[in-house]
């Protein structure tokens, strides 16, 4: 009986290195000198059931890569929902919080919302409207790492570091640049990174660390949508906290789970418990113990059916919404998508806006749109070109992708894949507007053999002198749209040569129809 | 300190200030003068490691270069993602053969970089040189990534077209530096040699260089004088430059050129390529400013076979 209280420690060190190995993960997806990532860097959404059960509604086939969903379905089958108290990350990370924000003690209690929640997931995704990433925590978390916390982090290092090697003696960046550099290898990304949308993913982050402000788990008990799926199967169990009651004179368990998962009658509600086990440390009389075994559930699940219709309404009533709203019309060919992205409509059911490609893109290429495309598209990746070029050799953004929406390619396949074709603006392209050599697009060009092309022109300058220029032009079955020529043009502002997406890429060069 | 101590002291300092070649110094000032002829060497043969050596030697050796404790900068070209075969990079054998004869020169300090235009890591990695540099295993051998910390707003003196441009600090402060271009083809300047390796140390917008070129890059190279140079034309690409992508577009001519006259260089492998040094805007700007002589009869041309 003495090993009861270890649990805690157990599970505790469980979250701790779910969060290592979580953060670990996030850091190797980047490019690290070969061209395949070597870790299944994505394997957080590719354990996500809602990301399977959403994507098969969506696409009504299995992806297969989503496979490993089912290990914490099964889990769960066997141990209800122990995965988030035992691995989930934002679940630690709640948790951690604890010691900074005090949690209230408030008396709200709003468990059925999850369930809304989910089947309004589940029905969008049924009609091929893919919200599961506004609500799903891995999208959340990852996003606000990738979008805010990761670059602020990078940031604000980088800026102690850097004003001790500018401003102070060098007697200090003697010893300061060594740990610098350090950082560099092993803790920090490789190069400071600028996203659009990083305020608004860093305050939903927060506002998930806010609502502990009102109970302990808050976004775990009543909004988690993932965690309301876990807690549809977790009622069938087979490893489960015994008594199924809390004890009359005591109830010291019921009145300190932070999972609130004891009902009105004291009995204990198992699909809101999440195995934590703090219940065995503090159990005055060492009553509480978990073992295997079908109990008979004797609570009602959270959930009457009016709210479950008013659910299943709102749930049609959304993709009906967002596919009936005049932006999402204006899918404009503006739109670059990143390399291998299926056609625009299943790319769209697919996406689970985990910002993973955005993470790994080597040149910060890839941003989220906000709402340009309307709600369908925010969060979802489009090519910056101004920003930063697609890396012609480079497939990381297919590889990290957990659904699909972008589709594996290996470095011949992205050679010929068409994410948009580039046009001059001869108004701002230096040659044309003010006669000037140049041709750096040219030069930058990476398709073999060369989508720009120039003539050799005689013709008057700007001062009317004869000269010979180099005039350059986009042989349009070449291009692929990589976007490196917009990127690289010297002109201030808008660049004198711009990339069009397309709403539907093609496999081969088969030039624009 | 007795007498006889300070007698040794003072005969090691001035002895350390006779030996000092001031040779090199003073070809560099007076090369493009016709008073003087540039050694141009030029190596063939496929053990490039070893030419990289032979073609040093012929030079004067290392140590004319390289003194102990000296700070060495190695410049090749690893602009491009780009593999060896593709010839869009120096050759990694070069790059490492020049930085073991540093180290064995005694450089306290031997560091390698460029300011590339395709990902800085992938060109690194795919050029070959990080795994040929990491072969080398010294303390003082660093292949480095571009820290834009380190780029210094420079006057250049008596430039035509440009009076100031950043350079990378490392790259000024050398006590020695070593250009090691690839020679290749180059629509814009038609080639790409030594003279255009420079704006691999430049920071700023590079792309507003391209207007008027061959004058800008001959007043850059007024800042950034080599030691020597050495010319990887191994495999050279001869369209399609600078970054190439085929191998229909390379050819393989297994030479490597050496010089202290880095206009020279230039003009020995742009013949290479079937053209004329005149025909090269930045080598006729560069031999009109005096950075080095163009003319190649002028020059003293040895050839080594390996």
């Amino acid at each position: 009986m003495k090993i009861k209280p270890y649990f805690k420690q157990l599970r505790r060190l469980s979250q701790i290195i779910c969060m290592v190995i979580f953060l670990f993960l996030f850091r190797q997806t980047d490019y690290t000198g070969s061209d395949t990532i070597p870790y299944a860097v994505n394997i957080l959404f590719r354990l996500d059931p809602l990301v399977l059960a959403t994507l098969t509604l969506a696409k009504k086939m299995f992806i297969t890569i989503l496979w490993p969903a089912f290990i914490i379905i099964g889990l769960t089958f066997l141990f209800g929902r122990c995965f988030c108290s035992w691995v989930c990350p934002l679940g630690t990370l709640i948790d951690g919080s604890g010691h900074f924000i005090k949690s209230g003690k408030a008396n709200v209690h709003l468990p059925y919302l999850k369930y809304v929640i989910l089947i309004i997931v589940l029905m969008s995704s049924a009609f091929g409207v893919q919200v599961l990433g506004f609500v799903d925590p891995f999208s959340l978390l990852v996003r606000g790492m990738v979008f805010s916390i990761d670059p602020v982090f990078h940031y604000l290092v980088s800026l102690g570091f850097d004003s001790i090697y500018t401003m102070g003696p060098s007697v200090f960046s003697d010893y300061t640049e060594p740990l610098y550099e350090w950082l560099k290898t092993f803790v920090l990304p490789f190069k400071q990174s600028f996203f659009d949308l990083s305020m608004v993913s860093f305050l939903l982050l927060v506002f998930i660390f806010l609502l502990e402000l009102v109970g302990k788990r808050f976004w775990c008990k009543n909004l988690c949508p993932l965690g309301g799926l876990l807690a549809l199967i977790s009622r069938l169990s087979v490893f489960k906290r015994r008594p199924v009651k809390s004890c009359k004179n005591c109830g010291l368990c019921e009145t300190r789970c932070r999972m609130d998962a004891f009902d009105e009658g004291h009995g204990l509600k198992f699909e809101e418990c999440t195995l934590c086990m703090d219940c065995l440390a503090f159990c005055p009389d060492q009553i509480t113990h978990f073992k295997f075994g079908i109990p008979k559930n004797q609570t009602q699940m959270n959930m009457n059916r009016r709210q479950l219709v008013t659910a299943g309404l709102a749930g049609l009533a959304l993709p009906a919404l967002i596919q009936t709203s005049g932006m999402s019309k204006m899918t404009g060919d503006a739109l670059i998508r990143p390399p291998g992205a299926l056609p625009e409509i299943d790319f769209l059911a697919s996406c689970v806006r985990c910002g993973e490609c955005m993470k790994v893109c080597i040149n910060h290429a890839l941003q989220p749109l906000s709402f340009e495309n309307g709600l369908e598209g925010l969060f979802t990746p489009k090519l910056v070109p101004r920003r930063g070029y697609c890396e012609f050799n480079c497939t990381l953004c297919t590889q990290v992708c957990p659904t699909g929406a972008l589709e594996k390619l290996n470095v011949n396949q992205k050679h010929e894949v068409v994410m948009g074709k580039a046009y001059f603006e001869p108004a701002r392209c230096l040659v044309y507007a003010q006669k000037k050599s140049c041709i750096v697009c040219e030069e930058h060009c990476p398709t073999h053999d060369k989508a720009i092309k120039f003539n050799e022109m005689i013709t008057l300058d700007n001062d009317g002198n004869s000269i010979v220029l180099k005039q350059p032009y986009v042989k349009e079955e070449l291009c692929i749209g990589c976007g490196i020529c917009e990127y690289i043009c010297p002109i201030q502002g808008s660049s004198g040569i711009r990339v069009v997406g397309r709403t539907s890429q093609e496999g081969a060069r088969s030039g624009y129809a | 300190m007795d007498r006889r101590k300070f007698v040794k002291q003072v005969s090691l300092w001035s002895a350390g200030i006779i030996m000092a070649p001031p040779l090199f110094n003073l070809t560099r000032e007076l090369s493009g003068s016709p008073l003087i002829k540039p050694d141009i060497i030029v190596a063939k043969g496929d053990d490039y490691s070893n030419m990289v050596g032979q073609v040093v030697q012929s030079l004067g050796g290392i140590g004319g270069f390289v003194k102990k404790g000296d700070r060495v900068v190695i410049k090749p070209n690893i602009g491009w993602d780009r593999g060896v075969e593709q010839g869009a990079n120096t050759h990694p054998l070069i790059v490492a053969g020049l930085a073991m004869l540093c180290l064995d020169a005694g450089a306290s300090r031997v560091m390698i970089f460029d300011r590339t235009c395709n990902e800085a890591r992938r060109c690194y990695n795919n050029s070959g040189i990080k795994a040929a540099v990491e072969q080398i295993k010294d303390k003082r051998l660093r292949l480095e990534y571009i820290d834009t910390r380190k780029f210094v707003r420079v006057k250049i003196d008596n430039g035509k077209v440009l009076n100031e441009w950043s350079f990378y600090k490392d790259a000024l402060e050398a006590d020695c530096y070593i250009n090691v271009p690839v020679a290749k083809h180059h629509s814009l300047s038609r080639l790409s040699i030594g003279l255009k390796n420079v704006m691999g140390v430049l920071g700023d917008s590079r792309g507003s260089i391209h207007y008027q070129l061959g004058a800008k890059l001959a007043d850059l190279n007024r800042v950034i004088k080599p030691a020597f140079t050495i010319v990887d034309a191994t495999r050279v690409i001869i369209r399609n430059g600078p970054q190439g992508g085929d191998l229909s577009d390379v050819k393989t001519l297994h030479t490597i050129i050496g010089s202290v006259d880095p206009v020279a260089a230039d003009a020995y492998a742009t013949t290479l390529f079937g053209l004329a040094p005149d025909q090269i805007d930045a080598t006729v700007a560069a031999y009109k400013t005096g950075l080095g002589q163009m003319e190649l009869d002028k020059c003293n041309i040895q050839y080594l076979k390996a």
